[in-house]
């Protein structure tokens, strides 16, 4: 059974919880990465504090990335995409491109796509100035400059009024994303307490139309940044920014607990909590292994209750954000259940069929 | 279409948009591509390819951009192509316009005589009525369509492409398209009518807005500029029908703003040289209101002056206020005098991108932009760019009394209509203005 | 009722009269949907016409099109410039048609829905991408179609843009620049005015040259114009708001047509001499 082959493509948490329990089971892991370091998102945007626990984020992604590391069944492609799969055999002939464009090829016996999401770019709702107007962040940057201490505005100092925006990119019609990232209410939450706890004088406001901290997150987040850190939460959603006087950031919305109250509020520091999409990563990743997408966009399991982390081609397994917005925990989780799925189908041949989405669908839009 | 071939076109489109240069990836341009995103329930490409569909099935007849229009393909808001025509062009002039800046159309006019551009300008057009449809609500939706393929034919039976001059027009006669396109109910009703008088149902395949004529011209006629416009700040006010409406139907260039406001007419100010100045209200309306600017002006004025105007001037310091629509050069430019009594003494010059261009391109500022239809203080701009102003005034007022004492006619822009065509609009008029070189390009 | 004014004759806040307003008045009044109750608030004579015009705008073709849905979220609202100067807001509008509350639309109709500057920021914006601002004309259309006593007196003083629309397709005029009508606007427009007549001669494009009309369209033009006015049924609603308007538009409709009737026919057999018409058909 050793020397058993499996691809896995991405090394967020998803790619390297399915790594480390392949090479656990006895498996070779061929992981191909995008970037030059492993960690995925996480790693990248150098988050700060992962909600809900408010513990730092290299507590939970080192010790994964160190243990894949230092495992001797792993062989690396760092800077590296795939470029297509040719069923051979009982798996798959796969080119690896590097950056170079050199292409090398790979045989294995089966595929674990782990290629993420990405963030919704904000630009895109140009309403909202970011990139144009000063002092306009999104939670994605905030990450970065809360873990390298650096919350400062354009002036230097740190802002002494934040108003956080929920819902950037998602539940939005306009821009084509009408799902819920599931992330951004607790990541926001998390940066509100975080951003108090730093600056415990500066008046932090919430913009929101949900408050979802699901489940067990409920008093951890939302509740406890209201009894210990006097977090305001505001409903409405707001329509646009304006440059204000002195590099500040004036907002208009409409409190919408009152009928046409209009809010105009001006803030040292307007942060906007983006969403989760698809991104060109796991676009490129799908066409390169011929996968599906579902309607919003994200990779298409082949049935999305029963069987999550398989995908629509026999042989190749999904986990993580690339099915659709989910936590570090539910990406580790599922890695684990697509390392699990990947072993039952190379040593027994097992591979499950669903009659899911095989109906003739209408889409009523 | 099986739900299969639906998802595997799904699966092209996403890959598509993902690899729009096919192998080699930079992912950095990617981004910049993907910014340009905006959806609606009806996607303009699905508008579109019903209209190729209704073209098939004898539905409806398109007016097609032909060759001879000189089409150029610019980018809309998702980055999808608008072909804009640049040649033999049917003027759907603006009522309010002729009426009140008759400046406006005769810069246009003026300027496609400077680059040789064919057109026609008819007596045959009535004007959109979306102005009292907005303001009253004293219309229906077949009266609307009705009047928007009775001004498409004209063009089409003498095969002109439609450029619309009126801001209102646009994104009225945009959503309209939409309409009779997805609406079969509309066209039923609709046919019985247009067949009353000869015509049948024509929707042209773009709805194009002068100013996006003119910003994709603009590179070409600045070539002619005469003045030189590197210190001016120039604020710039988008009207709202022209992007509000139909939003996925508007050019936008990464040049303009990074993409991220309409490229028209902003980018006509940037490619004439002049400074582009921002200013935290440039969503915000004008004021106009369709009914306010005649009964509710108080909000006009208010609205105009201190959304508009001061911040223009406050946070821009604005030489200049350039928009590109009827209502917001009338609203911008009248509201400012009333301010003045609550000392709010600004005077901010208002032009309408053509005039802007024109009078850069060397138009005489009064027989050609008419400025002196303008209540703020033009003049003192144009003598700040460099404009011999009070020459062309004082030639200007001899003219006028010319005119006056019968002894002088204006020199037309082009030749003036027959008596005819103030009566019936012949079939083959075109002939007679153009001679046959007009005339010989037949609709198919 | 037990609850009646004898025995809050102390009470700092005063307890309504209406029953309804307390819950425990519920058993009196019998379970009645939200919908029924809230009618009561109007006039009686207005009540059959508020829940006839809620559910002739609900069977509108448009209706289920432009309205999708509503997240509450207040961008409407927030980026309206209405909104900054009436108490009105977009989103308002939306809630009652998303709970179906004919008595607040019937208010809204009578009023508000005459704020809005018809600039389209919220429908652009609308997360749920709801048309409201078409939802918006919607309401007026109807509002117009069914001759209410509030159209009517904002139609009022659209009597000249109303006939100079239907009988020549334009819809302003040069001439309305009377400085009396428009002294807010200053010196320039008294000065525009006072040389309206040769200001418009030395505009160097003959269609141009009047006062009286933005340009001049053709004969022909105008008959189709009202042509089209006249079959699709607008001309219906303008006899219901404004009975004197229609009657003139209709007299000259049959007029300019018959005009034209007579000079296009001489026109095909070759018999019309240009010459002899008049320099304009306007001035007929
Ligand atoms: C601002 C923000 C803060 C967050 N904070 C928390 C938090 O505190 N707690 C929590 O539980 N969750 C948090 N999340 C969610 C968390 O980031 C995701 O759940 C998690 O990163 C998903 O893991 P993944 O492995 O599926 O994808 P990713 O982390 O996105 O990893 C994907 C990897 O694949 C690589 N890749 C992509 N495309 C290709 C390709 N074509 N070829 C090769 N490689 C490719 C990428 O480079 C990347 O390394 C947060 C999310 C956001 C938006
Ligand atoms: S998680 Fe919260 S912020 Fe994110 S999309 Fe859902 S509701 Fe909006
Ligand atoms: S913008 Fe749309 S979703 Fe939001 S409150 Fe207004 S109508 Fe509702
Ligand atoms: S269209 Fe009307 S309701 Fe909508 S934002 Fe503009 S003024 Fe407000």
């Amino acid at each position: 059974m050793a020397g058993e082959r499996v691809m896995v493509i991405g090394s967020g948490p998803a790619g390297l919880s399915a790594t480390k329990e392949l090479t656990n089971m006895g498996f070779n892991v061929i992981l191909v990465e995008r970037e030059s370091y492993l960690g995925g998102t996480p790693k990248k945007l150098k988050y700060s504090l992962l909600f809900p626990e408010l513990r730092p984020a290299t507590e939970v992604i080192d010790p994964l990335v160190k243990s894949v590391q230092e495992s001797k069944n792993v062989k690396f492609y760092m800077e590296s995409i795939v470029e297509g799969a040719k069923e051979e055999g009982n798996g798959f002939v796969v080119n690896i491109k590097d950056k170079t464009g050199k292409v090398t090829s790979e045989k294995v016996n089966a595929i674990i796509a782990a290629s993420g999401f990405e963030h919704f770019d904000s630009r895109r709702k140009y309403e909202y100035g970011y990139g144009i107007v000063p002092n306009i962040y999104q939670i994605s940057d905030i990450e970065r400059m809360l873990s390298e201490n650096k919350l400062v505005t354009t002036k230097g100092t740190p802002p002494k009024r934040v108003a956080i925006l929920l819902c950037v990119g998602s539940r939005d019609a306009t821009v084509g994303n009408t799902y819920c990232s599931r992330v951004c209410c607790a990541v926001s939450v998390k940066q509100a307490m975080e951003i108090k706890e730093r600056i415990p004088d500066a008046v932090v406001h919430i913009y929101y139309m949900d408050i979802r901290t699901y489940g067990l997150m409920e008093d951890k987040l939302y509740w406890k940044s209201q009894l210990e850190y006097r977090v305001g939460y505001i409903r409405g959603r707001i329509s646009e920014f304006m440059r204000g006087p002195n590099d500040t950031v004036i907002i208009k919305g409409e409190d919408t607990m009152n009928l046409n109250r209009a809010l105009v509020v001006p803030y040292d520091m307007v942060i906007l909590a983006n969403g989760m999409e698809v991104g060109l990563g796991s676009k490129q990743v799908a066409k390169a292994l011929g996968l599906q997408f579902e309607e919003h966009g994200f990779i298409r399991p082949s049935d999305p209750d029963r069987l999550p982390v398989q995908s629509t081609r026999k042989g190749i397994f999904l986990a993580g954000a690339l099915t659709g917005p989910k936590t570090i925990s539910d990406s580790i989780t599922e890695g684990y259940a697509a390392a699990m799925k990947a072993y039952e189908y190379v040593t027994k041949g097992i591979w499950d069929e669903s009659s899911f989405g095989k109906a003739v669908e209408v889409v009523k839009h | 279409m099986s739900t299969e071939q639906e998802v595997n076109k799904k699966i092209e489109e996403g890959v598509k948009e993902a690899f729009p240069m096919a192998d080699n990836v930079d992912w950095n341009e990617v981004y910049q591509r993907i910014i340009y995103r905006y959806s609606t329930p009806h996607g303009l490409q699905h508008v579109k390819e019903e209209l190729y569909k209704l073209e098939d099935e004898g539905e409806i007849i398109v007016h097609h951009i032909k060759p001879y229009n000189n089409p150029v393909k610019m980018q809309s808001l998702n980055g999808t192509p608008k072909v804009i025509p640049t040649n033999k062009l049917w003027q759907h002039k603006s009522c309010g316009q002729c009426g009140h800046i008759p400046g406006y159309p005769t810069s246009v006019f003026w300027m496609m005589n400077k680059m040789e551009i064919d057109y026609m300008d008819e007596p045959h057009q009535t004007s959109c009525t979306g102005w009292n449809y907005h303001a009253s609500g004293a219309s229906n939706p077949v009266a609307l369509a009705g009047v928007y393929v009775r001004n498409m034919w004209r063009a089409y039976e003498i095969d002109y492409y439609p450029l619309i001059h009126c801001g209102t027009s646009f994104g009225h006669y945009k959503e309209i398209r939409n309409m009779i396109v997805l609406h079969k109910e509309i066209r039923d009703k609709l046919r019985p009518i247009m067949r009353k008088m000869d015509m049948d149902i024509v929707v042209p395949e773009e709805v194009v807005h002068y100013s996006e004529w003119l910003y994709t011209m603009s590179k070409k006629a600045v070539q002619q500029k005469k003045y030189d416009l590197s210190k001016v700040n120039a604020a710039v006010h988008t009207p709202c029908h022209v992007y509000k409406l139909v939003p996925e139907d508007t050019i936008y260039d990464p040049d303009v703003f990074q993409g991220r406001r309409p490229a028209a007419p902003s980018g006509t100010v940037q490619n004439f040289g002049a400074k582009l100045v921002d200013y935290s209200t440039w969503w915000d309306c004008c004021g106009f209101g369709f009914r306010h600017i005649l009964t509710e002006r108080e909000f006009s004025r208010s609205f105009a002056l201190f959304k508009k105007v001061i911040p223009a001037v406050e946070e821009g310091h604005a030489d200049v206020f350039v928009t590109s629509d009827t209502g917001c050069v009338t609203t911008l430019d009248k509201s400012q005098w009333a301010g003045k009594a609550q000392g709010f003494n600004y005077n901010l010059p208002v032009l309408a991108d053509a005039q802007f261009a024109a009078i850069a391109m060397g138009a005489d500022p009064y027989t050609i932009a008419q400025i002196h239809w303008h209540a703020t203080d033009v003049e003192g701009f144009l003598r700040k760019i460099g404009v011999p102003v009070d020459d062309y005034k004082e030639k200007f007022i001899q003219y006028l009394a010319d005119i006056r004492e019968g002894k002088t006619e204006p020199q037309y822009l082009y030749t003036p209509h027959r008596k005819i065509d103030f009566y019936l609009s012949v079939p083959e008029r075109v002939k007679w203005y153009k001679g046959d070189k007009g005339a010989n390009q037949k609709t198919s | 009722m037990f609850m009646g004014k004898k025995m809050a004759t102390r009470s700092v806040l005063e307890l309504p009269d209406d029953p309804r307003f307390m819950d425990m008045a519920y058993e009196e009044q019998g379970a009645v949907s939200e919908e029924e109750r809230n009618l009561s608030s109007l006039k009686p004579e207005d009540r059959e016409t508020a829940v006839k015009f809620w559910q002739a705008v609900k069977s509108d073709f448009r209706f289920d099109e432009y309205l999708r849905g509503c997240l509450n979220c207040g961008v409407c609202t927030s980026g309206c410039p209405a909104a900054k100067f009436y108490d009105f807001g977009p989103r308002e509008m939306i809630q009652y048609m998303m709970r179906d509350e004919a008595d607040k639309i019937w208010e809204f109709v009578n009023k508000k829905v005459w704020a809005c500057v018809q600039c389209y920021t919220c429908s652009m914006r609308c997360p749920f991408n709801n048309e409201i601002a078409g939802l918006i004309m919607v309401l007026r259309e109807y509002s117009v179609q069914f001759a209410l006593e509030s159209a009517k007196e904002i139609l009022a003083p659209y009597r000249r843009v109303l006939y100079t629309v239907m009988t020549m397709g334009n819809q302003v005029t040069p001439d309305m620049i009377q400085p009396e009508a428009f002294p807010d606007w200053g010196p320039q427009a008294v000065e525009e005015s006072k040389n309206m007549d040769v200001y418009r001669k030395s505009i160097p494009v003959d269609l141009m040259q009047r006062t009286d009309i933005g340009w001049h369209p053709s004969l022909q033009t105008a008959v189709e114009m009202m042509t089209i006015m006249f079959e699709s049924g607008v001309m219906d609603s303008i006899k219901k708001v404004d009975p004197d308007l229609y009657d003139m538009i209709e007299d000259i409709y049959q007029d300019r047509k018959s005009q034209l009737e007579e000079i296009k026919e001489k026109w095909e057999k070759h018999e019309l001499n240009e010459n002899e018409l008049p320099d304009s058909w306007l001035d007929l």
